[in-house]
């Protein structure tokens, strides 16, 4: 059965909902799904602008059987090559022999790459600034490289104003019958979601997402179509703001990220102990992990949301505790940047894990800044520490101050 | 070629052995037990005119050979390694760079007292953090008109503080490594030359090794040695001519424990027999004399070479390298042979053991002379190969990011008053104190003692100010160890106390290195020196330049609050500022083709793009390394 949605006038949803995977890119879990999203434009010319993973291929042809109604295929954009939008590209070629594929050389190159039979179609290889006619409407097209590939391109129609945004400005979660932004409490239900997948998906690539705003702060954008989650027809500033801000590694939020690696709870009873004294203190935007029992990639997330980070970790082989070392190791890899870091350390015999973490945030990861006040453990948080954990609670809240 | 020496060398050598048998040899124990420098023998030295053997002699020397220079230490150091490098230094290091590189006038004033022994010489090359790199010398010179104005200090002098002229190296434009040094000759005596710590070395301790400390030091225009720029030149010319003197001081005690050895194993009878008539005992010395023979051999070809005006660079530096090495193998073997009877103090072999030591290490340690063979043998390694891939960022403070807020203005009254402020600001409640003898690494709070606090009754001076600052008593090494005007578990450094508490307040404390690490953790520093440029005032947050004699009682009258101090409540660790954010040497670019980001503080070192590079200075053809995108394709 035929599953679409008008997106305006002769644009149409023609993707798919996917609750069967696990894991997004076969790493990040998806307990809420995801949507692979294709549109067709039924101008003077048929023009489908990206296709849908393979898993999702089937509904992809229903949904254009239902709308062509036996019309041909003329033009299919590709602006992102990634498989989990171009591998139903070949379907869409044996079922439409005249269609005309329309890509930037890199994605030519890639669709090659990825064994992809397409020489005997006719390309069209676009670059920046090239335009396209349908009939009513004209395209121009954008280069995004690393956003978050480096053949990716974005598409704007400059008769309604559409941009065809590939994975800039996706979610992750499953559309479920809704489409527009206006049509799900986004604040309430998507945020996190989209936060998870833009700091885990094109976190580390900040400069090219700024060269890309650059440039599409010249454009007139009425709706947004990304290639995963809601289409943005309102409030389009509010999400155009977030992207600014992550690319930039600045916090949405003043508050801390707690994110502590305990064994048998010792070093787990010290994290609980600072978000008390934190909250106590007023500072009540506290958010307590465990890294062991939290995924990756909702630590990064929240790394990126909020302005403090304090590591809470034990001594494991004379190092950081492996999982410990995972969640350092991902913020390096995706580029955060501009945190205040604070430290507890734990060790038995010998205590590592806090010079070992101030060394890799200092060597390893730009523009990051460590407290002083660090807390150490000698297997548990003694009472007598507690002036010192006093000491760190006061030492965080007062680096929120703006610095004289 | 008969590889022997000549009758006049040997006629030479036996006159040698004959002073440091009668002049030397009695009092060497003396000597090394009390740290006595042999003035007597230095000046009967001159007297004979061999202070100044391989120079002509219209400029005072002797007219003789580099090889008798290199016997002469040899001989003073078969029966005192100490007196063997008094010569080495004075000659090698003192006069022959005033020889090779002085002008006429700096000759007739420098070189002719020098040679005739009436003067001694020095020099000073060695720094914290310039040793076998000396492109991290930090000493300055800025000229100023017709005179320089030296600041800064030297450590691990040679015959300081008895020498009377000085060969000093120092920086006079910044920022371009061993170009930018140049050398001084600088008198004992100018307004603001001083000296530091006289070391308690190990061995060769009838020489006198110590600090060099220059503020402010008026160095006249005309005692630039050599031009501006060339003081790296002239300082690895200088040691390649004193790596034949130390070796030949190796060659010297190895000789000398050898034959106390020999002699000794005829004597001693054990199983029925002399030793020597064991095998083992027998092979043991043929090895030994093997060594010397083969160490003699490349010192005595090197000086030919040197004196022929042939290249000898790599050949002393093989000399220096071979004769130290195998002077601690028969030293050791030496000893081993007097077995428990070499052990003992007072005996040559336990004396020459230790003075053996040192000669692997100065001139150039042996891993350096290693180096200079090599690069004779490979050519000159490029600089980055095998190096940081950073770049070299300045040495930080050793004890970290401190304020080094230096109070200068208005009387010490006032600079005082100005600390205690501070101090006060900053949290410290001096109406509550800990016990003096608090273990210092318990300790909040410690005032501590360097050589600067002078005679012992000043330590009442000490004891004051800690009782008044609430504070426990430490001092610095020596203080310690040869003043011993506290108990040794009292000084603080690497190798002693750590100090982790909140105030360090060290008072005549120049800042060695070892002693900084030990402080690395305080909350908050204090130095009060005389010394303006003693490396604690570049390690603490406050710092008064002042004499600790004015500064002290000042300072324990402004923390006196007419009361005992109350019990201080358990400690809370103070807070440490921030270090700044280091400034990027530039922006970042990112390839639009991979995500691959230059970075100019790292470069390229596939495509040979030196650290440093700013991404618009790299050249049109240059590539992303990772997917060979151009230029154009970075944002």
């Amino acid at each position: 059965m035929y599953c679409v949605r008008n997106v305006t006038e002769d644009l149409y949803w023609v993707g798919a909902n996917d609750h069967r995977l696990t894991l997004f890119e076969n790493i990040h879990p998806i307990p809420r799904g995801v949507s692979y999203n294709a549109y067709l434009l039924l101008d003077e010319k048929t023009v489908l602008f990206d296709t849908v993973d393979w898993s999702a291929c089937r509904q992809l042809l229903e949904n254009m059987d239902y709308l062509l109604q036996g019309k041909p295929l003329d033009y299919l954009v590709i602006n992102h090559m990634e498989p989990d939008h171009g591998a139903s590209i070949e379907e869409i070629l044996l079922r439409y022999p005249g269609v005309k594929i329309i890509s930037t050389p890199k994605a030519f190159m890639l669709m090659r790459q990825f064994g992809f039979d397409i020489d005997n179609y006719e390309q069209i290889e676009v670059n920046e600034g090239d335009t396209q006619s349908f009939g009513r409407h004209t395209v121009t097209f954008v280069n995004a490289p690393m956003v978050h590939w480096p053949e990716a391109m974005v598409t704007f129609d400059v008769t309604n104003g559409v941009l065809f945004s590939a994975d800039a400005f996706g979610s992750f979660g499953a559309l479920d019958g809704k489409l527009f932004n206006d049509e799900v409490d986004f604040e309430r239900d998507w945020i996190d979601d989209a936060r998870r997948y833009y700091t885990n998906i094109v976190g580390k690539y900040g400069a090219p997402v700024q060269a890309l705003l650059k440039k599409a702060s010249g454009l007139d954008i009425k709706m947004i179509c990304p290639l995963h989650g809601p289409v943005w027809r309102s409030n389009v500033a509010y999400f155009i703001e977030k992207y600014d801000r992550w690319s930039r590694y600045e916090p949405e939020e003043e508050g801390v990220m707690i994110a502590y690696a305990s064994m048998y709870g010792n070093t787990e009873a010290a994290a609980q102990a600072l978000a008390a004294r934190l909250c106590e203190k007023g500072m009540t935007n506290v958010a307590v992990y465990d890294v062991s029992n939290t995924h990756v990639s909702q630590l990064i997330s929240e790394a990126f949301r909020l302005s403090h980070i304090v590591l809470a970790s034990v001594t494991y082989n004379l190092g950081i505790y492996p999982v410990m070392h995972n969640f350092l190791s991902d913020m390096k890899a995706l580029n955060l940047q501009k945190r205040t870091f604070a430290l507890i350390e734990n060790g038995s015999w010998a205590c590592k894990s806090g010079d070992l973490m101030q060394k890799f945030i200092e060597e390893e990861m730009k523009n990051m800044t460590v407290l002083n006040e660090r807390l150490s453990l000698a297997s548990t948080l003694h009472p007598d520490k507690a002036v010192e954990l006093d000491t760190l609670a006061d030492g965080i809240i007062e680096s929120m101050k703006p610095q004289s | 070629m008969l590889y022997q020496t000549t009758q006049e060398h040997e006629a030479f050598r036996q006159k040698m052995r004959e002073f440091a048998e009668s002049e030397v040899k009695p009092a060497a124990f003396q000597m090394d037990q009390n740290n006595e420098f042999p003035t007597e023998a230095v000046k009967k030295l001159g007297e004979m005119g061999l202070m100044g053997i391989p120079y002509p002699k219209e400029y005072g020397g002797a007219g003789m050979d580099v090889l008798s220079y290199a016997i002469a230490v040899e001989e003073l150091s078969r029966v005192d390694g100490g007196t063997g490098v008094i010569l080495s230094a004075h000659v090698s290091l003192g006069s022959w760079p005033i020889f090779a590189f002085g002008t006429e006038e700096q000759k007739q004033k420098y070189l002719v007292p020098l040679a005739k022994g009436e003067k001694i010489g020095a020099f000073g090359l060695t720094e914290p953090n310039a040793g076998s790199d000396a492109g991290g010398t930090e000493t300055t010179a800025v000229l100023k008109g017709d005179y320089y104005l030296l600041n800064g200090g030297k450590i691990f002098i040679t015959n300081a503080p008895k020498a009377d002229t000085y060969v000093v190296f120092a920086v006079t434009t910044p920022d371009i490594g061993t170009r930018g040094i140049s050398a001084f000759i600088v008198e004992k005596g100018w307004e603001g030359f001083e000296f530091g710590d006289h070391y308690d070395k190990m061995g060769i301790r009838s020489s006198s090794t110590a600090e060099l400390i220059f503020n402010d030091v008026k160095v006249p225009k005309e005692n630039l040695l050599g031009k501006e720029g060339q003081g790296f030149k002239i300082a690895m010319a200088t040691l390649d001519g004193g790596r034949i003197g130390i070796a030949s001081q190796a060659l010297g005690i190895a000789q000398g424990a050898f034959e106390h050895a020999l002699e000794y194993s005829k004597e001693r009878v054990q199983f029925g027999k002399p030793i020597c008539q064991q095998q083992i005992v027998s092979f043991k010395l043929a090895d030994m004399a093997t060594k010397l023979r083969c160490a003699r051999f490349l010192i005595y070809s090197a000086a030919e070479l040197k004196e022929h005006h042939e290249p000898y660079g790599m050949e002393a530096a093989m000399a220096k390298q071979y004769a130290s090495d195998i002077s601690l193998e028969v030293t050791n073997d030496a000893l081993q042979i007097f077995g428990g009877s070499g052990y003992l103090k007072g005996m040559e072999v336990e004396r020459a053991y230790r003075d053996a030591k040192i000669t692997t290490i100065y001139e150039g340690t042996n891993e350096i002379q290693r180096v200079v063979i090599a690069s004779h043998l490979i050519g000159k390694m490029p600089r980055e190969a095998g190096g940081p891939a950073k770049i070299m960022k300045k040495p930080a403070p050793v004890t970290g990011y401190r304020k080094k807020m230096i109070l200068k203005d208005g009387s010490a009254k006032e600079r005082v008053a100005a600390l205690v402020a501070a101090l006060v600001k900053d949290g410290y409640d001096f109406s509550v104190g800990i016990p003096e003898d608090t273990p210092i690494p318990l300790a909040e709070r410690v005032v501590s003692a360097g050589k600067g606090i002078g005679s012992k009754e000043n330590m009442k001076l000490i004891e004051e100010l800690a009782k008044q600052a609430g504070a426990a008593i430490g001092s610095s090494r020596p203080v310690a160890e040869t003043l011993k005007y506290v108990p040794l578990n009292r000084y603080v450094g690497m190798s002693g106390q750590k100090f982790t508490g909140n105030l360090y307040i060290a008072c005549g404390i120049s800042g060695a290195v070892q002693h900084l690490k030990g402080i690395r953790d305080a909350s908050t520093i204090v130095a009060i020196n005389k010394n303006a440029n003693a490396p604690i005032f570049k390690n603490c947050d406050y710092g008064i330049v002042g004499d600790v004699m004015e500064i002290l009682p000042l300072l324990s009258e402004a923390l006196d609050n007419g009361e005992a101090k109350k019990p201080a409540p358990p400690m809370v660790k103070m807070k440490r500022p921030l270090p700044p954010k280091p400034e990027a040497i530039g922006k970042t670019y990112v390839c639009g083709g991979c995500g691959y980001e230059y970075d100019p503080a790292v470069g390229d070192r596939d495509a040979d793009i030196a650290p440093g590079t700013l991404f618009e200075k790299l050249p049109a053809d240059w590539v992303c390394p990772e997917c060979a995108e151009g230029k154009d394709m970075f944002m």
